[in-house]
């Protein structure tokens, strides 16, 4: 291609008719829920997605898509499917309201992950873990828990082993990441300089 | 990177009275109480057609803006500005990732609007049809066409529709280091060598025109779209933010010595507002519906890039895949 | 130890880098997907920072400046090996790149933690998790890819069998090889190139590649001595035609 971008000209031709040929369909992938924790000790945030074909390869791509900037020290990733929702709420109206109260259950037991949604326009926010057979269960058990104080507009639960954590190695991902400056509006103060040919100009 | 323009134009507001009026009526007054609408909540479908129109352009801009700057990370002078640079496009292809996170929620799957950009079917941001024929080229639109993607993407930010103002919160705050590196690159040319100094004027000769295109046509002649204010789509006029962006940031250009090629460029000290030369119009329209500059290679680039990456991904898709609208 | 020695150590690594870095960044915009193309010009922002680093270390021993050292010289005063100077070509061939030159980075840095020159085991242990990212990248690609479909396996067993012979020359040996062994500086390119071609194998052996006789394959040297490729020089043109109109201002 004639271009003033050499790497645009660098690129190989690829004739239009190749895009004919029906794509297949989610030529995207699917989506992964991504959950980063800022600080050591501090609870998970939902902080996006990312579209991956499965769940190692949407913990490789959500690292850099969700944590190449802000210091945090640990990720992890679910399959959307595997997060489930209840009722949306607003207003007074508390969610954990529509939740049924919990029914014991004898079927085994396996462990999910609760989280709040406790403002309306903000992100979930990791509550804790309960034991239980089904979502279902595992959000009545989470009221009889979690439900105190703060109205919570809308909870999550998702299995735990469905999601793909941090191993304990792995925790040394981020620990470069304070240094790399030139990502940082504050490595690029341009007052001094600004200031003596301001100076010069006079 | 989202520049206003014929975003809005034209829109018929007709299926608005089909609508149930008692919900209509709770989400009209969620909005004003300046609450966010969440996915699952009900909505007009008028409301999130727009909104996807809206978001889905804002992607394209983003993804297409790493375009022009682009072309520089191989050539940047020195390590500081290279690894800037790299960085700095790396978080717009990072900003399309998370808008158009933000418009699936709405219900159109990515592959959906990247097949619409690629046809032609979708717009994206004006400005990124022009070309960057020098360095300088390239640190005036780190520096300004952010500055001026930031005005829109601030007024946005506070907007009723909750997916996209979250991702505009985490896009903003990486747009700070976009607009100091931009300025930072501008400053030293500014107080650099004569040829440094004429190679930023000449670029900002060029870019000017585009640049008062970038915010959409004057609201003279564009189309008043009350409704979307009222929703909290739309969050300023476009002459309200051509006016900010002149405000903040003529004085700066003008503080390093460099002169706008305008010469009834002013501000008019009794209404506060900036005079200008009326922008060209048609000129805008030409390039918006395909003939600028740089239009064809921009898409053509884009489709080659998708069919280059297509056995990557044709690999990979597993047979169970479902595509399933995102959580928030 | 010989300051010579500890020199030309450094700029073999530092040209590797900012040659490998300054490749993989031609992919930022263009990637196969957007995820995919944030992470990998990640890695060509680390690869780069890197480099960097080690610039500076020379530079704290008498050399220019890093903008000078990277920017002004000319490619036969380069050390990169050939492998890093090649042009990107396809996807594949620029993951399969990055698997071998990245497996060897981790391997190179985790001998030089023990380093008896101090700051190259400093840098060592300071960018362990940054290079822990990249190989779980690299491998998790080749893993899935290698294992996908005939166009993927055919596409990457292709660009493997073309890489091997440069990938070699990562490890042409130095004039001081003996010297900085002795002086516990680098362990040397024998035995760091022993345990990659394990841990490459490794990781082949679990897709559906095959990986050839490697007693057949003549290595690709040269490029430590500043014999290159005629894909270097319009590199190096390119990465500074800014930098060169004008090389003692400040941009
Ligand atoms: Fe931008
Ligand atoms: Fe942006
Ligand atoms: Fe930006």
């Amino acid at each position: 291609m004639n271009s003033l971008d050499p790497r645009v000209i660098r690129l190989p031709k690829i004739e239009q008719e190749d895009i004919i040929s029906p794509k297949i369909p989610l030529d995207q992938f699917g989506t992964f829920e991504v959950f980063v924790e800022p600080k050591e000790g501090k609870p998970f945030q939902h902080e996006g997605i990312v579209h991956a074909p499965n769940l190692e390869m949407a913990y490789i791509l959500a690292k850099e898509a969700f944590t190449r900037r802000f210091t945090c020290t640990s990720l992890y990733v679910v399959d959307t499917r595997e997060v489930y929702v209840s009722p949306m709420t607003e207003g007074e109206n508390n969610a954990y309201e529509l939740i049924p109260d919990a029914k014991e259950s004898l079927n085994e037991k396996t462990t999910f992950e609760i989280y709040h949604l406790i403002k309306r326009g903000k992100q979930h926010v990791h509550q804790g873990h309960v034991a239980a057979s089904n979502p279902t269960e595992a959000m009545a058990i989470a009221k009889t828990i979690y439900n105190k104080g703060k109205t919570v507009f809308n909870i999550w639960a998702i299995q735990s082993d469905k999601i793909r954590f941090t191993t304990q190695e792995e925790k040394d991902l981020w620990v470069t990441l304070p240094e790399k400056k030139f990502r940082d509006a504050s490595d690029y103060k341009g007052g001094s300089k600004l200031k003596a040919f301001l100076e010069k100009e006079k | 990177m989202y520049g206003g323009g014929n975003t809005f134009e034209g829109i018929k507001t007709d299926s608005i009275q089909q609508e149930d009026p008692k919900r209509l009526a709770e989400f009209e007054s969620r909005i004003d109480r300046g609450e966010k609408i969440e996915p699952s909540d009900w909505m007009p479908a008028l409301y999130r057609k727009q909104l996807i129109r809206m978001i889905e352009q804002h992607a394209h801009s983003e993804i297409i803006g790493a375009l022009p700057e682009g072309t520089w990370i191989t050539r940047a002078p020195g390590f500081k500005r290279k690894m800037a640079l790299m960085a700095k496009v790396q978080d717009e292809v990072g900003h399309a990732q998370l808008l158009y996170s933000a418009a699936e929620t709405l219900g159109k799957s990515r592959e959906k609007m990247i097949d619409d950009l690629i046809s032609g079917k979708s717009k994206y941001s004006n400005v990124f049809n022009y070309p960057t024929y020098t360095w300088a080229d390239c640190c005036f639109i780190s520096w300004l066409v952010d500055a001026g993607a930031i005005v829109n993407q601030l007024a946005n930010a506070k907007g009723s529709y909750g997916p996209y103002c979250r991702a505009l919160d985490r896009i903003c705050a990486e747009e700070s280091f976009h607009l100091k590196y931009g300025h930072h690159c501008v400053i030293h040319l500014a107080s650099g060598t004569q040829i440094q100094k004429d190679m930023f004027q000449e670029a900002l000769n060029r870019w000017w025109p585009p640049m008062m295109h970038f915010f959409g046509p004057s609201d003279k002649i564009s189309i008043h779209t009350d409704v979307l204010m009222r929703w909290k789509v739309k969050m300023g006029t476009n002459d309200d933010m051509r006016n900010q962006f002149l405000d903040m940031y003529v004085p700066k250009i003008w503080e390093l010595g460099f002169t706008i090629p305008d010469p009834k460029l002013g501000k008019n000290p009794e209404t506060g507002r900036w005079e200008y030369t009326e922008p060209d119009w048609e000129e805008f329209k030409r390039v918006i519906n395909g003939d600028g500059p740089c239009n064809k290679e921009r898409l053509e680039v884009r489709r080659i890039a998708e069919e280059r990456g297509r056995w990557v991904r044709e690999a990979l898709k597993s047979p169970q895949a479902v595509y399933v609208v995102p959580l928030a | 130890m010989s300051e010579i020695a500890l020199k030309e150590l450094l700029y073999k690594m530092a040209d590797d880098q900012l040659i490998q870095g300054h490749r993989n960044s031609e992919w930022t915009g263009m990637g196969p997907l957007l995820e995919e193309d944030i992470a990998f010009s990640s890695m060509a922002q680390d690869t780069i920072g890197q480099s960097l680093a080690l610039y500076n270390l020379l530079h704290q021993l008498g050399e220019s400046d890093p903008d000078t050292i990277a920017f002004t010289r000319n490619s036969t005063q380069f050390h990169n090996c050939v492998l890093t100077e090649l042009p990107n070509k396809e996807y594949d061939f620029s993951l399969i790149r990055h698997f071998m030159f990245d497996t060897a980075q981790a391997i190179r840095y985790e001998a030089l933690t023990r380093s008896s020159y101090l700051p190259l085991s400093q840098l060592a242990i300071k960018i362990r998790g940054e290079l822990r990212y990249h190989t779980l990248h690299a491998n998790t690609w080749i893993k899935q890819l290698g294992s996908a479909t005939d166009e993927s396996i055919e596409r990457l067993q292709k660009s493997l069998l073309y890489a091997l012979p440069f990938a070699l020359g990562i490890f042409e040996e130095s004039p001081y090889e003996k010297e900085i062994i002795a002086s516990g500086i680098f362990e040397g390119e024998q035995k760091i190139k022993e345990k990659w071609l394990t841990q490459i194998q490794k990781i082949i052996s679990q897709t559906r590649l095959t990986f050839p006789d490697i007693d057949l394959i003549q290595p690709v040297i040269g490029g430590r001595t500043g014999k290159h490729s005629e894909h270097l020089q319009p590199l190096l043109d390119e990465m500074s035609e800014v930098f060169r109109i004008d090389p003692t201002t400040e941009w």
